[in-house]
């Protein structure tokens, strides 16, 4: 582990919660966001609260026998937690509440199939070893990649400055997370064939949306219909299939777009 | 965000405010080139790579919780993603210590073979077999969690205490004084939710008695090397000042709602060497 082009101790050694103590967020009370992007909003606080539920995921793999991927983790999850807070206090000055009680609700929902999920997981992290740590890393990646796109959607939509301000602070780390979970799966992906036909099998075949694993079908295709829909949304999916398609082994996949087509989102 | 509330006559634990004045990197205030002058004794040493261990043993535990209904419970969650942090910072300012006594981080070092004992099978289930039981266990589990992080705080804290005492260095008295006020709040939230839980539900009580008359001490102990915990043990509830240690936390444990002397009595003979 250190070859890594991610530097893990600057990034635990400079993460820090986002601000936005500065950011004039009264202001929506005179300019309240529409209903739809509340929507989207509410959708996104939801999937920030629950990375540390995407962790446990992971955890249930051999990766986090590693120091690195602990201390990243680590950051990551409280990074990821206070986008939800801000999130959140956006969501609040519109009257609507978002407490941890709602969340635990949401989760409460999942049943049988999210129980089953970490056994599933380690089951097929056993099996691989240490090539399925590749396999979450790349999945992690285009999770990333997915969230800064559609916070940049966001921010084009709406046209709010205050809104947009916020958002590229969020965005800007997730780019750190990208950047972690790039490297990590670039590496492992290039120094094992066996990782990349099952990477490519796993994306190709159970990747969708980020935050489908806890909400409601509908709420998925309402946020995809508002942020990935059209020309300018298909040309973010492109992106972000392209960036995907960047790691070794994984040429040609277009996971977002295929996923959108099945969601029935219009191109 | 319905985080203060009131439980009985208590004010409960605030997630909220805990999550925002969070204790990050402590690197400026550890005193380091006294280290320098007076460097620390090989036992101090070793007991602070253990603990360093011990504190940075955090994403191993959260997946031991994660895949049972704890991960459901968001402010439970939203608590560990902090206590996660604060532990991150407690073993890298443990590291530093290590390193200004001119030793390797603790990760850098190989650790010996764990112990092997029939009777900790329970604690070392891998997750599946943890995910699997828990099931068949639901809510309950959450309590059994609070309440062996409760007892771990209080073994982890006469440990520090200890070291403190027995290491003679005033810089490392005071690295240890800033990490128990650091931990003084994770007590304080697993203190709140156990006596909550413990006092509210049967189940929950019997559960978390029945979990204690096995437990391995502290938490994550299974995975660390055999010598090291038998160091860890002659040195914080050896001889009789850890007696009398060991019989104080046995007396809290017998006192928590819903449990007793025997469940008090499991844990203190599972402390001692």
């Amino acid at each position: 582990m250190d070859q890594m082009a991610f530097d893990v101790d600057k990034y635990t050694a400079t993460s820090v919660s986002v601000n936005w103590s500065d950011l004039d967020l009264e202001s929506f009370r005179d300019h309240p966001l529409n209903e739809t992007s509340l929507r989207t909003l509410r959708y996104m606080t939801d999937v920030e609260y629950h990375t540390v539920c995407y962790t446990r995921d992971l955890l249930t793999t051999p990766s986090h026998k590693e120091a690195d991927m602990s201390a990243f983790m680590t950051m990551w999850n409280r990074e990821e937690f206070w986008h939800g807070e801000a999130l959140s206090t956006v969501l609040g000055i519109h009257g609507i509440t978002v407490d941890f009680d709602e969340v635990k609700a949401g989760r409460m929902k999942l049943g049988w199939k999210d129980r089953l999920d970490p056994i599933k997981q380690s089951v097929l992290g056993k099996i691989a070893g240490n090539d399925f740590v590749a396999v979450h890393m790349a999945w992690g990646a285009a999770n990333e990649w997915s969230a800064i796109q559609a916070y940049n959607r966001m921010a084009d939509l709406e046209e709010d400055p205050v809104l947009a301000e916020l958002l590229k602070r969020i965005a800007k780390q997730e780019a750190r997370h990208v950047a972690f979970y790039t490297s990590q799966a670039r590496d492992r992906l290039a120094g094992s064939k066996k990782a990349q036909v099952l990477a490519r099998f796993a994306l190709g075949n159970f990747w969708a949306p980020v935050g489908s694993s806890i909400m409601e079908r509908e709420e998925v295709v309402h946020v995809m219909n508002h942020l990935m829909s059209g020309p300018e949304g298909r040309k973010a999916a492109r992106k972000i299939d392209a960036a995907i398609s960047g790691l070794p082994g994984l040429q040609g996949l277009k996971i977002v777009e295929d996923s959108l087509d099945k969601l029935g989102i219009a191109a | 965000m319905t985080t203060i509330g009131e439980v009985g006559q208590r004010t409960r634990f605030d997630v909220r405010e805990f999550a925002r004045t969070a204790r990050g990197n402590h690197r400026e205030t550890l005193q380091l080139s006294e280290y320098a002058l007076s460097p620390l004794n090989p036992e101090s040493v070793r007991m602070v790579r253990y603990l360093g261990r011990l504190e940075g043993a955090t994403m191993e535990h959260l997946r031991n919780l994660l895949v049972t209904a704890t991960h459901k419970d968001a402010r439970v969650t939203a608590f560990l993603v902090t206590w996660a942090f604060e532990k991150f910072w407690i073993a890298d300012a443990l590291d530093a210590v290590l390193e200004a006594n001119g030793m390797e981080r603790f990760q850098d070092v190989a650790e010996g073979k764990v112990r092997k004992s029939r009777s900790e099978s329970a604690d070392r289930r891998g997750p599946i077999r943890r995910a699997l039981s828990a099931i068949r266990l639901g809510v309950p589990i959450v309590a059994v969690h609070t309440t062996t992080g409760l007892i771990d705080e209080w073994i982890t804290r006469a440990a520090y205490l200890r070291l403190a005492a027995q290491s003679k260095s005033a810089a490392l008295a005071s690295t240890i004084s800033m990490i128990l006020d650091v931990k003084k709040r994770h007590q304080d939230f697993f203190d709140d939710e156990s006596r909550r839980r413990l006092a509210e539900s049967p189940r929950a009580a019997a559960l978390t008695r029945k979990t204690l008359l096995t437990a391995s001490w502290p938490i994550g102990a299974v995975d660390r090397a055999a010598d090291d915990r038998s160091f860890f043990e002659e040195y914080v509830f050896g001889g009789d000042a850890g007696v009398a240690s060991a019989s104080e936390i046995e007396a809290r444990v017998a006192s928590l709602p819903g449990l007793d002397d025997r469940i008090g009595s499991a844990v203190a003979r599972k402390l001692l060497p």
